[in-house]
C-alpha cells in the first residue's frame, strides 16, 4: 500500500517536471534568441547557450534615428499604448451606465445586451470590408483614434458582459436608501455603485488592454505607417521579410511581450476571477 | 420594495453604447449582407449590380470554400478538445499539494498573456527550416537524420499551427478551472471519504460537477476563438501550402482583399455567421438538455 502511494507521487513530480518544461521552453527560447548574436543562430545544429550575451537587437529596436528600425518600432510601441488605452477608456465610458441600466431596470433592454453578448461570436471578416469602406471614405486609415474606435466591436460587448454581471453583485438595498434619501441616477452611479465596482472595473480594464494591445487583423487592415501602426503589424512584418536576423524577430517579440506577461503575472488571481465571475453566473 | 417598483426610465444611459455599437458593428453588418448580393469590388472601379442569390449559389459549388470551412471544422474540433482536455487535467494535477505546484502556477500565466503574434512568431522561428529549435533538438537527440520543413509541407503544416496554439491557448482552460477547483469546498471532500469514496468516486461525483459550469465557459470562448481564426494562421502560413491551412477567415480575406471581390467575399462571410449562430444554438441546445 505505501510502496503504491510513493509510486503515484512519483508519476505527479514527473508530469509536473514535464508540464514546467512544456510551458517554458518556447518563451525562454524566444528570450535567448534575443540575447543571441545572428550569427549565432545560424548554426547548423543550434548552440543552445549563446557564447556571449549579445544586446544589440535590443538596441536596434529601442534607439531612435530617422528612418531605422528603431524609429519605427518606437511608434509601433507609442500607438499600441494610444490605441489599446483610448479603447478601454471609450468602452469603460459608455458601458458603464449601460451596464447599470441593464443590470437594475432589466426587461426589454436585455435584448440589447443578448445583442452585443452575440457579437462577439461574429467574425470580424463578417464586418471588415464595410469598415474598411468606411474609413477610406471619411479619410480615417492610418488613425489610431479611428482603429480604437473600430476595437470596441471586441471590447464592448465584452465589457458590458462582465460590468453587467458584477454591478449584479452589488446589493441593491444600498441604492434603495439613496433614492429614499432623494438621490438621483447620477448619485446613485457615482456615489454607490462605482466604489463598490472598482476592484471589478480594474480587473475588466485590464483584460480589454491585454485584448487590445493583441489584435492583429484590424491594425493589419487599418493601418500602413508609422502614425498608426501597431506593434504586432510591426512585428509580423519584420517576421515576414526574407531577413534573417533572427536575434532582432525575437527581441520585438520579447519587448512586445513583456507588458502582458508582467500585467498577468501580478493580477492572475484578480484576472481570472473576473473572467470567471462573468460567465458562471448566467 | 423590490428595484422594479422605483419608477424611471434611464434607457437614455445605453444610447451611447447602443450608437458606438451600432456605427461598427450593426451597421457594417448590414452592409456585409447587401455586398453579398452584389458583385462589388474592394475599390468600386465598377459600380455593382445586384446579382441575388447568385454568390450564395456559387459559394455551395466553390470547392476553396467549403474546404476552408472544413478547415476550420477541423481546426476548432481538434484546438478545443485538446486544449480542454490538456487543460483540465493540467489544472487538476497543480491543484495538487506538491512541492513546486505553486511555482508552476504561477507560470502558467505566460502562455495565455504572450500575444497571439508574438506566438505565431515564436513557433515560427522554433519551426525554421534550417535554424530551427525542434530540428536542431529533433537531430541531436538522432529523432531525425534530415531537417524537416514544418511549415511547407502539405502534411505537417496544419498540425503545427495547432500545436502552437494550443501550447498558447490551453493554460486559459487551466486557469479557469484551477479558480473553480480552488473554491471547491475542502468539507465536501472530508465527507465523502468519511463515507469511503474513493478518489475516482470523489472525482466523478464531487470534483466534476463542480468544475462543469467553469470548464462550459471556457469551452465556449475557445469555440467561439477557434472557429473565427485568422491571425495566428495568417502570420504562420498565409494559409499555405497548397491551402491546406486556409480557413473559413483566410479565405474570405483573400478573396475581399487581394482578389477585391468584395461581394462574393461578402456572401462567404454571411454562410459562415450562419454557421457559427447554428454551432451556438446547437451548443446551447445541449446545455440546457444537459440541465433537466
Amino acid at each position: 500500500m505505501k510502496k503504491k502511494f510513493k509510486f503515484s507521487m512519483l508519476l505527479k513530480y514527473f508530469a509536473l517536471i514535464i508540464l514546467f518544461i512544456y510551458i517554458i521552453s518556447p518563451f525562454l527560447w524566444l528570450l535567448i534568441m534575443s540575447i543571441s548574436s545572428s550569427a549565432e543562430l545560424t548554426l547548423k545544429p543550434l548552440r543552445w547557450i549563446p557564447e556571449k550575451i549579445d544586446f544589440s537587437a535590443f538596441k536596434e529596436l529601442l534607439v531612435m534615428g530617422l528612418n531605422t528600425r528603431g524609429e519605427l518600432f518606437l511608434y509601433a510601441l507609442r500607438n499600441s499604448l494610444v490605441t489599446a488605452l483610448t479603447t478601454v477608456l471609450l468602452s469603460m465610458l459608455v458601458t458603464i451606465p449601460a451596464a447599470w441600466v441593464f443590470s437594475r431596470y432589466s426587461g426589454k433592454k436585455n435584448v440589447i445586451l443578448s445583442l452585443a453578448i452575440f457579437t462577439f461570436m461574429l467574425p470580424p471578416v463578417a464586418y471588415c470590408i464595410p469598415l474598411y469602406k468606411m474609413l477610406v471614405r471619411f479619410d480615417l486609415m492610418d488613425k489610431s483614434l479611428a482603429l480604437a474606435v473600430v476595437y470596441c466591436t471586441f471590447v464592448l460587448p465584452f465589457c458590458v458582459w462582465l460590468i453587467k454581471s458584477s454591478i449584479d453583485a452589488i446589493p441593491y438595498e444600498l441604492e434603495e436608501a439613496a433614492v429614499i434619501d432623494g438621490a438621483g441616477f447620477l448619485q446613485r452611479i457615482i456615489q454607490i455603485v462605482m466604489p463598490l465596482l472598482l476592484p471589478a472595473l480594474g480587473t475588466v480594464a485590464l483584460m480589454s488592454l491585454i485584448m487590445a494591445w493583441d489584435e492583429y487583423f484590424y491594425a493589419m487592415l487599418f493601418t500602413n505607417s508609422k502614425s498608426a501602426i501597431t506593434l504586432p503589424v510591426v512585428i509580423a512584418n519584420l517576421a515576414s521579410g526574407r531577413q534573417s536576423n533572427y536575434n532582432l524577430i525575437a527581441a520585438g517579440g520579447v519587448l512586445a511581450s513583456a507588458p502582458p506577461v508582467i500585467i498577468g503575472m501580478l493580477f492572475q488571481k484578480t484576472l481570472i476571477k473576473g473572467l470567471v465571475s462573468g460567465g458562471v453566473k448566467e | 420594495m423590490s428595484y422594479k417598483q422605483i419608477k424611471g426610465s434611464y434607457s437614455f444611459l445605453t444610447i451611447p453604447m447602443i450608437l458606438i455599437m451600432g456605427m461598427v458593428i450593426g451597421w457594417p453588418l448590414i452592409q456585409t449582407f447587401i455586398f453579398s448580393f452584389t458583385d462589388a469590388d474592394l475599390l468600386g472601379i465598377t459600380k455593382p449590380s445586384f446579382v441575388g442569390l447568385s454568390n450564395f449559389l456559387d459559394a455551395f459549388q466553390n470547392r476553396g470554400f467549403l474546404n476552408s470551412l472544413k478547415i476550420s471544422g477541423i481546426f476548432a474540433v481538434v484546438v478545443v478538445s485538446v486544449e480542454v482536455i490538456l487543460g483540465t487535467s493540467v489544472a487538476l494535477l497543480v491543484n495538487q499539494p506538491l512541492v513546486g505546484s505553486k511555482v508552476v502556477r504561477v507560470f502558467l500565466i505566460l502562455p495565455w498573456a504572450v500575444p497571439t503574434i508574438v506566438n505565431a512568431i515564436m513557433w515560427r522561428l522554433i519551426y525554421n527550416p534550417e535554424y530551427g529549435a525542434l530540428n536542431s533538438l529533433l537531430y541531436q537527440l538522432g529523432l531525425i537524420d534530415k531537417y524537416v520543413s514544418w511549415l511547407s509541407s502539405a502534411d505537417k503544416a496544419l498540425w503545427a499551427i495547432i500545436f502552437a496554439d494550443i501550447w498558447k491557448n490551453f493554460s486559459l482552460v487551466t486557469l479557469i478551472v484551477l479558480a473553480s477547483l480552488q473554491s471547491l469546498p475542502e468539507s465536501q471532500v472530508e465527507a465523502a471519504k468519511i463515507d469511503g469514496a474513493n478518489s475516482w468516486q470523489r472525482f466523478f461525483y464531487i470534483t466534476m460537477p463542480h468544475i462543469i459550469p467553469s470548464l462550459q465557459v471556457a469551452m465556449v470562448l475557445r469555440i467561439i476563438e477557434a472557429v473565427k481564426v485568422f491571425d495566428i494562421i495568417y502570420v504562420m502560413t498565409k494559409g499555405g501550402p497548397a491551402n491546406k491551412t486556409r480557413t473559413g477567415s483566410i479565405f474570405i480575406y483573400q478573396e475581399a482583399f487581394t482578389n477585391s471581390r468584395i461581394g462574393a467575399g461578402s456572401s462567404f462571410a454571411i454562410i459562415m455567421v450562419a454557421f457559427i449562430i447554428l454551432l451556438i444554438l446547437v451548443y446551447m441546445r445541449t446545455l440546457s438538455q444537459q440541465k433537466r
